[in-house]
């Protein structure tokens, strides 16, 4: 009963921690252009993110090495270095992004200006980091993050058609590079690197073993399972702004449909619930960056040493936290920030996700553990699809210009 | 693995973590010395002055002048192959990392970590 209980919280906080500030940007703006068309993309994501955690987190399990420690071993050095500067250029963009975003939020509830705000997030997260152990920073971000399923409420509540929406779960594509462009942001946003590269050292943090493969499995298929629910609840719900042309890409009107459905309550819960979502994103992401830095280089890592055991790895996070604010600060929308650190990540992906598979399967490593057939043909077959991918984002964020049509 | 069974060096041992005898991470398998005929693992090297030699040619010069010379004893160690315990999941060493002048950035006397606001 208590392992069942255990289960259902791991798995509660991979849903609370599977959004962030990318997922309520693309989703959203996606309903409101393309109406449902789209669902099948978030699915897509949805299912990459939960074969690429998984394998991650069995490897972690089995091997006890994260990812940047597979990665240097199976690329080597130079092109691990190459992987290294993109991941952390990234992961960068994301802490700005969400750090961006988490101020946005706040500056709706409450009254000030948006820097003060910006310096206010930095801070709190320092904060929460220093007080709370790995687990208990996990649990408040996946727990609170769960006024996010507002947004289910909010998409049922709207009536959709669900014979178009059902439709929407079928792939099909318009000529219209700007809906591509969107394909491969919903694509993306579901998979952004960071959480699969958080999710792999905190394996290590929490101390599994090859008896945590069952709760792997579960969080990975369960948990980003509900996730992407959640996921195509913000593509529906934003759906609201298709008829009136409002543009959701201020952060705020993500929220409003909640508020159609709910009143005050239903905008007061999406808020809360994209603010712990963005806040335990600005916190991942922030994290994947000093883990894979100190991956690399050997250094001792881990919210579990404390900071005095691991003091590299804790600078290097105060360094990047710090670094990810003087971004904010520099006056480019958080919006703007968001699309870019989504597009580029895509790009950055096959060079972390290739060692992994190769890892995976390789039975010296992985002995009975390693990837059977059918892990084997779904890692494969993502791989392939996120080297179309990462070859086509950035030609099509030029095109579209950044989405702007 | 005992010494003297042979082992893929480039698969299991090239850019491996490295553990103490108290299981504190202190650097990676960036070089290992070879010696002999057939040549036979006779010390691991790791530090920061050993990447330039693992990258492309063409970039070692700017990563060398990035990285500093070579200082053996500083900035590149040379970790006998008697000092090595045990090879699985990582490299386990027989002593302490400060023994061996390993994690030295980790080190509480190191004079960054001393100026850290939490020491």
């Amino acid at each position: 009963m208590r392992a069942i209980f255990k289960i259902a919280l791991g798995i509660i906080a991979a849903l609370g921690g599977f959004l962030d500030i990318g997922d309520l940007v693309f989703n959203t703006q996606a309903g409101a252009l393309f109406r449902y068309d789209l669902l099948w993309a978030v699915v897509l994501g949805t299912a990459g993110i939960a074969v690429y955690a998984e394998m991650c987190g069995r490897v972690a399990a089995v091997t006890q090495r994260p990812v940047f420690d597979v990665i240097r071993m199976r690329l080597g050095f130079g092109m691990g270095l190459v992987g290294l500067i993109a991941s952390t250029l990234v992961n960068l963009l994301t802490v700005a992004a969400e750090l961006g975003g988490l101020a946005i939020i706040l500056e709706l509830l409450f009254d000030a200006t948006f820097s003060m705000f910006v310096v206010v997030a930095a801070i709190g997260l320092v904060v929460v980091v220093a007080l709370l152990p790995f687990g208990g920073i996990e649990r408040l971000f996946g727990y609170c993050g769960l006024m996010m399923l507002v947004f289910i409420a909010t998409a049922l509540h709207q009536g959709p058609d669900w014979g178009e929406v059902a439709h929407g779960f079928v792939p099909s594509f318009s000529g219209s590079t700007l809906y591509l462009y969107f394909v491969v942001g919903v694509f993306a946003a579901a998979l952004m690197p960071y959480e699969v590269h958080f999710y792999s050292s905190g394996a290590i943090e929490e101390g599994w073993t090859e008896s945590s493969l069952r709760e792997n499995r579960l969080n990975a298929i369960v948990g980003y399972s509900l996730g992407g629910i959640l996921a195509c609840a913000l593509v529906v719900s934003g759906f609201l702004f298709h008829p009136v042309g409002v543009d959701p890409s201020d952060l705020g009107t993500v929220a409003l449909p909640a508020q159609g459905a709910f009143g005050e309550t239903g905008l007061l819960l999406a808020l809360g619930g994209m603010m712990f979502c963005i806040g335990g994103a600005a916190v991942d992401s922030s994290f994947s960056a000093s883990y894979n830095l100190a991956q690399f280089l050997g250094w001792e890592w881990g919210r579990y040493r404390g900071p005095r055991k691991a003091p590299r790895f804790t600078a290097s996070w105060l360094v990047f936290l710090f670094l990810a604010m003087l971004i904010v600060l520099s006056g480019i929308n958080p919006v703007e920030i968001t699309e870019y650190s989504v597009v580029f990540s895509v790009v950055a992906l096959p060079l972390t996700y290739l060692p992994i598979l190769m890892i995976a399967g390789d039975r010296s490593f992985m002995g009975k553990h390693a990837n059977g057939r059918v892990s084997t043909l779904l890692g494969w077959a993502y791989f392939a699809l996120i080297v179309v991918l990462a070859v086509a984002a950035v030609p099509l964020l030029l095109a579209t210009n950044g989405g702007g049509g | 693995m005992r010494s003297g069974e042979p082992i893929f060096i480039a698969h299991r041992l090239l850019d491996e973590q490295i553990l103490d005898s108290e299981g504190r991470r202190c650097g990676r398998v960036d070089d290992i010395e070879l010696r002999g005929t057939p040549p036979r693992i006779t010390a691991l090297l790791v530090g920061v002055a050993l990447y330039p030699r693992r990258l492309p040619r063409r970039l070692r010069g700017l990563a060398r002048r990035l990285a500093g010379p070579e200082r053996w004893g500083a900035n590149a160690m040379r970790v006998p192959w008697e000092e090595v315990d045990e090879v699985d999941t990582a490299v386990h060493l027989r002593g302490k990392a400060e023994e061996l002048g390993l994690g030295n950035g980790d080190h509480p006397e190191n004079w960054m970590v001393k100026r850290l606001p939490w020491n």
